[in-house]
């Protein structure tokens, strides 16, 4: 019960059945204040799914959600003002400029008529996005947009901000300034962060922790380095006709050694969060 | 309450500010044929129940204008949800449902007291007499109310666009043919006047058209239309609660 109210989120066996389909298979997890969280996982996993049920926009078939202790469905509007959310697709009002649609959201949030203009000229400031303020969103870049839902969902302090994929499809230069952007936001406010990408890289780099998930199951819940760690740091790829086989060692000198031995072709690389996938489920995150 | 029925009023009407003539233009055409093929077509020496035709028409044109606007946000609200998402900012935000409920439909309302304004310019121009009153003023709102509220609900059941379409063409077009907008229901065959009485709009057209033309308003219409805006709220709510995104 202490746990309970001292976590900012508590999930306890949360599921959702479509028409015929489980797409989110009872999961449960809880997040202290001020973590950096990834959900993992393939297409259709059950990422927005459970994004989608811990943020209200959908109901979940059975399960239990709490942000410090209290009910979200009991106390849903409480609760609410919690969070802030980044869904996988942009909705910004394509015909407001960007101070329009954060001047909506701060109605939305109850922040004071008073302070509405300050709190948004500041985090426009934060991020760099001043030079867009009033200007219609539907001129807007990918990069442009996703930055200025980011900030939206900043606005009225959220305690834990969800992101569901924040850089698919966005060109690397953009998605790095994004990542710097999300770090310096679980830095600076000491905001939980919550997530979801396909993207291994993007769940090692910023996450201290993983959550991957799997046809609806969460099947790996840990650090990212302690995950790699359980598998050997190193693996050296055998290039053996049309398949390759994979070895692993726990160091570089180790697999080099074995690389030296090899009569194929082979090469040495780093193990990452996708050989703890495959070695669970038999296939890749990303195909 | 205040804060979500604030939001979706700010946003509505920022957007709606950015399009109003546009959409003022659009809203004054069709009346205006209407007018001028019953209006001019039938000829002055037509009367209905004792009133010239376009003295009875103008008031048909009020209720199908204020209607149509009104109902207008329906279509809209859909957009919202299914090509944007933007109405999924609402359901994430702390803000209680009537909130939404309120804030579009009160923007509705506001859509169709602008085309009910329209039409009496059209009055003015055609020289028709329209007596303007507390009872029509009460009408008018109770009217817009109900299918603004009509509006909210539909748009939150239809799954698709197509689903909106076919509201539009199975109930809309022709509760506006058959409720009295363009000529007095007892012509109509019995079966017909069933199906007639079932409909919101018989009501409203024949409270404002009395309120308008200084003919006896009946009580009874008054309170069914009472009845039929809080059905309408209460479907908007439940329909609301039952959204998923
Ligand atoms: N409204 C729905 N009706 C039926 N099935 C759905 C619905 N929404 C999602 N699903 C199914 O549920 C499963 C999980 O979908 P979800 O969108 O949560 O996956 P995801 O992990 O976010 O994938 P992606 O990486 O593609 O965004 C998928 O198989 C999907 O087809
Ligand atoms: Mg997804």
């Amino acid at each position: 019960m202490d746990n309970l109210i001292n976590n900012i989120l508590t999930v306890a066996g949360l599921r959702k059945n479509y028409k015929g389909k489980t797409a989110v298979d009872g999961v449960s997890f809880s997040f202290s204040p001020g973590e950096f969280v990834g959900l993992l996982g393939p297409n259709g996993a059950g990422k927005t799914t459970t994004i989608k049920m811990l943020t209200g926009l959908i109901k979940p078939s059975s399960g239990m959600i709490y942000y410090y202790g209290i009910d979200f469905y009991e106390k849903s509007q409480k609760t609410k003002a919690l969070i802030g959310v980044v869904p996988q697709q942009n909705n910004l009002d394509r015909d407001l400029t960007a101070y329009e649609n954060l001047y909506l959201h701060a109605i939305a949030y109850g922040i004071p008529k008073a302070l509405r203009r300050e709190k948004i000229d500041e985090l426009l400031d934060f991020s760099g996005l001043t030079g867009y303020r009033n200007r219609p969103v539907k001129q807007f870049s990918g990069g442009t947009m996703r930055r200025l839902v980011i900030l939206r969902a900043l606005l009225h302090d959220p305690k834990i901000l969800f992101l569901d994929e924040p850089t698919v499809g966005l060109d690397p230069q953009i998605r790095r300034v994004i990542w710097d952007f999300i770090v310096k936001i679980n830095k600076m406010k000491n905001t939980t962060i919550l997530l979801t990408t396909h993207y291994i890289e993007e769940a090692e780099r910023l996450c201290k922790r993983v959550l991957i998930i799997n046809n609806g199951l969460i099947i790996v819940d840990g650090d990212p380095e302690q995950l790699k760690d359980g598998m050997g740091r190193f693996v050296l790829e055998v290039y053996k006709d049309d398949k390759v086989d994979e070895e692993f060692f726990d160091s570089r000198q180790e697999a080099l050694a074995a690389l030296e031995n090899s009569t194929f072709t082979a090469k040495v690389r780093g193990v990452t969060l996708e050989d703890v996938f495959l070695r669970l489920t038999g296939r890749r995150i990303n195909v | 309450m205040f804060n979500g029925m604030c939001a979706v009023l700010y946003r509505e009407l920022t957007i709606y500010r950015k399009r109003a003539l546009k959409q003022i233009l659009s809203s004054s055409l069709s009346p205006l044929l209407f007018l001028i093929a019953f209006g001019w077509g039938f000829g002055s020496g037509v009367t209905v129940g004792g009133l010239s035709y376009i003295s009875f028409l103008i008031p048909g044109l009020i209720t199908m204008n204020s209607l149509n606007q009104s109902f207008a946000i329906s279509a809209e609200i859909n957009i919202s949800r299914f090509y944007f998402h933007t109405f999924d900012e609402y359901l994430i935000a702390p803000v209680s449902l009537v909130g939404i409920a309120v804030g579009e439909a009160s923007f509705g309302v506001f859509r169709g007291l602008l085309a009910t304004m329209i039409i009496f310019i059209y009055a003015f121009l055609f020289n028709v007499p329209l007596s303007f009153n507390p009872l029509f003023i009460l009408a008018i709102l109770l009217h817009t109310f109900i299918f603004s509220f009509l509006a909210v609900t539909t748009s939150m059941i239809v799954k698709d666009h197509s689903g909106q379409a076919l509201v539009n063409n199975f109930v809309i077009t022709p509760m506006i043919f058959l409720c009295g907008t363009f000529y007095p229901i007892d012509k109509l065959p019995h079966a017909f006047k069933l199906l007639v009485y079932a409909f919101p709009l018989t009501y409203s057209t024949k409270v404002i058209r009395a309120a308008l033309t200084g003919g006896q308003v009946s009580f009874i219409y008054v309170g069914l239309m009472v009845f039929y805006c809080i059905i309408f709220f209460l479907t908007s709510l439940w329909a609301l609660r039952s959204v998923e995104a």
